[in-house]
């Protein structure tokens, strides 16, 4: 029996007789060269990247920075990096992409895949330990559309995935089994579960989809152990409640007002806050029957980690007519603003703008432009945005927006922000809903997209300014990823499927491998094994290696 | 060109269950309109944005290669097992308004029957037009094949197509320049491109493909690579003769007589 197999009989073994563990354990440790799995501990979440062999949560660490330190792949050697190995998932994501972000422990990958597959591979090799598939409802709403997943969350020998179907998953990190099955909300109404969750002290935070449906979105807490939820947080405030001055009078609205919160948040120890993104109101692009700001949809919101409980928001998008969600990773960061230290919370937002809040409190430092958007090019004293062209005038960003929910990466040391920008033009036509029906696509509209006259950039942004360093662009609107390495590479993709390392301080592209599909969702994720700098990125179907030559 | 994939289709139909009916939306000019701002937003980035195909079949002569409307709208329902077609849940009526559209697109009146003289046609075929366009399996690779072109493409547009070429260039058939490292200039068709290199088809008909960091210019001409022909060039009377013989050879709904097999068309 070689170690690993040990190890999944060890697994299987302490769900039921620990004693017998003990044993067995003993009788091994002779054979075993390398100590046990000792468990991924909430100091090892926080550790996040300073840890060189790992990458334990959505965005490497709670910051989401996408900033790895290691240093062996740089500008000046990265042009020899290699393919080591390639895992074909062999399912996909119609119309969509590969948007998994693998965690990685202990030398070994876990991995989740569109419709709600996932597996355990060898990070060494690519090959797999074991693989998981969920048994689908074949009346998947949401689900159906985009049958992705972004990730797992993991938390001692347990790891946590959502699902298709709007459940949350706790799995045996070992074997895939699954531990425990919990139902986050009603599928079939319009929802759908595909941020990877964040994983704090003693909870899993979870997001849900459905803001093309009537639904009302929601944050979560679950307790690890047991699946139980511990808080929710809705993003459409119930009536009375603070928030539903912003909407009208009126119950039912309320119940389907959107606010979907499908990607994965941020979180501060010090501050115990969670920093979420929010989803865009329903119906989309039909604002007659929802007058108001429509809070807190479009918005950030900072949840109390303990209880649940709103500390302040910042909304974007007041009444958004465009399907701009806010879904976004947010990325914390301690800058020096008018030689003050400030803990800061900066979103690059679908709206074409990049803000800078003020993390504890929420209040507006920096909102800027980093798109060719007509909409609005500044930000009010009043915090709100100078609305030149609701669509009358022109063309707006289209529906996926400035940018959308591709997670972008911070490098602390150059004070840049790198993001995947899309420059689209699309005309808006709403329309009035002729009926509500639970679980029926609810838009109010369609939209005209000239797609002859798009194109996508990967940007770099000064964040105590605003201002753009450099651009590189792609020859369409692009949904890669983008890490960055404190050796100065930025790595990200675009939609012609090539796999980039740029220079962060020029732009100027140092390496790149064309991996056959676009790059969607995804960013890389970088970690070492054996002394060795390993670069993965997904695409298509297969997720790759990457590594500078053995010799 | 590429076709679309009947066979797939033909499998996946039977496993819903039921009839689904007739368009109610057929010919309706609101519909159409609705059809095409959905499919502008939902389908245009992968069967591009008049629907000629981009990563995605072509979906322009879907009815003259045989599809009906239901089979079009079970497609878009439930998308197309292990391919990139996803399946939708938008409305019954948004799908019929796309299946209206792509008619639309593809509903071709027959060509009338014209003065022009197709034998004398065909011979201003061969000098001006057989170089780049191919024909039942003879002709150049540098434009489109024009095998099926009256069925698909209305005698009006087939005409300001060859009076103003630029008007509106198919994807996949754009004039690039190519300027090497040494400064010899290559002029050909871009089939592809992405940031770092370009695929095109050269003057010689050789796929080649190319690093750009290996060029010193990629120049993407705006106009087409088709010479205009005006009035100058080719008579309105020539012009009749041509697109008789475009009628003659190409039409598929039987308006036009069968062509005559040609030994070389016979051969392939």
């Amino acid at each position: 029996m070689s170690p690993n197999g040990l190890g999944t009989a060890v697994a299987l073994l302490a769900l039921t007789a620990p004693i017998a563990v003990e044993l067995l354990a003993q009788g091994w440790q002779d054979d075993v060269d390398y100590p046990a799995d000792p468990g991924v501990t909430y100091e090892d979440l926080l550790e996040g990247l300073s840890v060189s062999t790992q990458w334990p949560t959505y965005s490497g660490d709670y910051t989401g920075r996408r900033h790895s330190p290691l240093t062996q792949i740089k500008p000046r050697n990265v042009h020899r990096l290699v393919p080591q190995w390639t895992f074909q998932s062999g399912t996909t994501a119609r119309g969509r992409g590969f948007e998994t972000n693998p965690l990685v422990f202990n030398g070994v990958l876990y991995v989740t895949g569109p419709n709600n597959y996932a597996w355990a591979l060898d990070a060494r090799t690519g090959r797999p330990f074991w693989e998981y598939r969920r048994d689908l409802p074949s009346d998947l709403t949401y689900g159906a559309r985009a049958p992705v997943n972004r990730g797992f969350g993991m938390l001692g020998q347990r790891l946590f995935m959502v699902t298709l179907d709007a459940h949350l998953l706790a799995f045996d990190r070992t074997t895939g089994s699954i531990l425990w099955d919990t139902v986050l909300a009603d599928y079939r109404v319009g929802h759908a579960a595909t941020a990877a969750p964040l994983v704090i002290e003693g909870k899993v935070i979870v997001g849900i989809s459905g803001g093309e449906y009537p639904t009302r979105g929601f944050v979560d807490a679950y307790d690890p152990e047991t699946g139980l939820r511990i808080w929710r947080f809705y993003t459409v405030p119930s009536p009375g409640e603070r928030g539903s001055e912003t909407w009208p009078d009126d119950a039912q609205i309320l119940a389907r007002g959107g606010g979907a919160t499908w990607m994965t948040g941020s979180y501060d120890p010090e501050l115990d806050l969670i920093y979420w993104g929010v989803g865009n109101p329903n119906p989309d692009f039909y604002g007659d029957s929802r007058p108001g700001d429509n809070l807190y949809t479009s918005s950030l919101i900072a949840l109390d980690a303990a209880t649940g409980t709103l500390r302040w928001h910042y909304q974007f998008t007041p009444h958004d007519l465009y399907d701009w969600d806010s879904a976004h990773v947010p990325v914390l960061a301690d800058l020096s603003i008018g030689g003050k230290p400030r803990k800061v919370v900066m979103v690059a937002n679908r709206n074409g703008f990049f803000y800078v809040l003020d993390r504890t409190t929420g209040e507006l430092l920096l909102g800027k432009p980093f798109t060719e958007t007509t909409w609005a090019r500044e930000i009010g004293p009043d915090g709100r945005p100078i609305v030149l062209n609701d669509g009358s005038k022109g063309c707006l960003p289209d529906m996926w927006g400035g940018t959308n929910f591709m997670p972008p990466s911070y490098h602390p040391a150059l004070a840049m922000l790198f993001v995947t920008a899309r420059e689209t033009c699309a005309i808006y036509a709403p329309q009035e809903p002729e009926q509500l029906t639970p679980g029926a696509w609810n838009i109010g509209g369609v939209v005209w997209v000239e797609s002859d006259q798009g194109y996508g950039a990967l940007r770099a942004i000064d964040v105590r300014t605003g201002e753009r360093k450099w651009q590189f662009r792609y020859p369409t609107p692009t949904i890669a990823g983008v890490t960055t390495t404190a050796s100065g590479l930025v790595f990200a993709g675009d939609n012609e499927g090539n796999f980039i390392a740029f220079d962060a301080r020029t732009g100027k592209p140092l390496w790149h491998y064309q991996t056959g599909a676009p790059i969607w969702g995804a960013g890389a994720v970088t970690f070492m094994l054996d002394d060795r700098q390993l670069v993965l990125i997904p695409s298509g179907s297969s997720l790759t290696a990457f590594a500078l030559p053995d010799d | 060109m590429f076709r679309p994939p009947f066979a797939i289709l033909i499998v996946a139909a039977p496993l819903i269950a039921g009839a689904v009916g007739v368009n109610p939306y057929e010919g309706d000019s609101g519909a159409i309109r609705v059809g095409e701002a959905l499919f502008r937003s939902q389908c245009a980035a992968c069967h591009g944005p008049d629907a000629k195909g981009i990563s995605a079949p072509d979906l322009t002569a879907l009815w003259t290669s045989g599809a009906t409307d239901e089979r079009i709208y079970r497609m878009i329902r439930t998308g197309v097992p292990e391919s990139a077609m996803p399946p939708s849940g938008a409305p019954d009526k948004q799908l019929w308004a796309i299946v209206a559209y792509l008619k639309n697109l593809g509903a071709v009146p027959a060509w009338p029957h014209a003065t022009g003289d197709p034998d004398r046609g065909r011979e201003v075929f061969a000098v001006e037009c057989a170089r780049c366009h191919r024909m039942h399996g003879n002709g150049g690779r540098h434009g489109p094949d024009l095998s099926n072109i009256a069925a698909i493409r209305t005698r009006e547009t087939v005409a300001r197509a060859i009076r103003e070429p630029s008007a509106s260039v198919t994807a996949g058939y754009r004039a690039v320049t190519l300027v090497t490292s040494d400064g010899a200039r290559l002029r050909g068709i871009a089939k592809g491109e992405d940031a770092f290199s370009i695929q095109i088809i050269d003057a010689n008909e050789r796929l080649r493909g190319f690093r750009k960091a290996d060029l010193r210019a990629v120049d993407h001409e705006r106009t087409s690579a088709m010479p205009e022909f005006g009035p100058a060039d080719l008579s309105d009377a020539v012009l009749e003769d041509l697109l008789e013989y475009l009628h003659r050879e190409t039409a598929t709904d039987g308006s036009a007589a069968p062509p005559e097999p040609s030994p070389s068309a016979a051969s392939e």
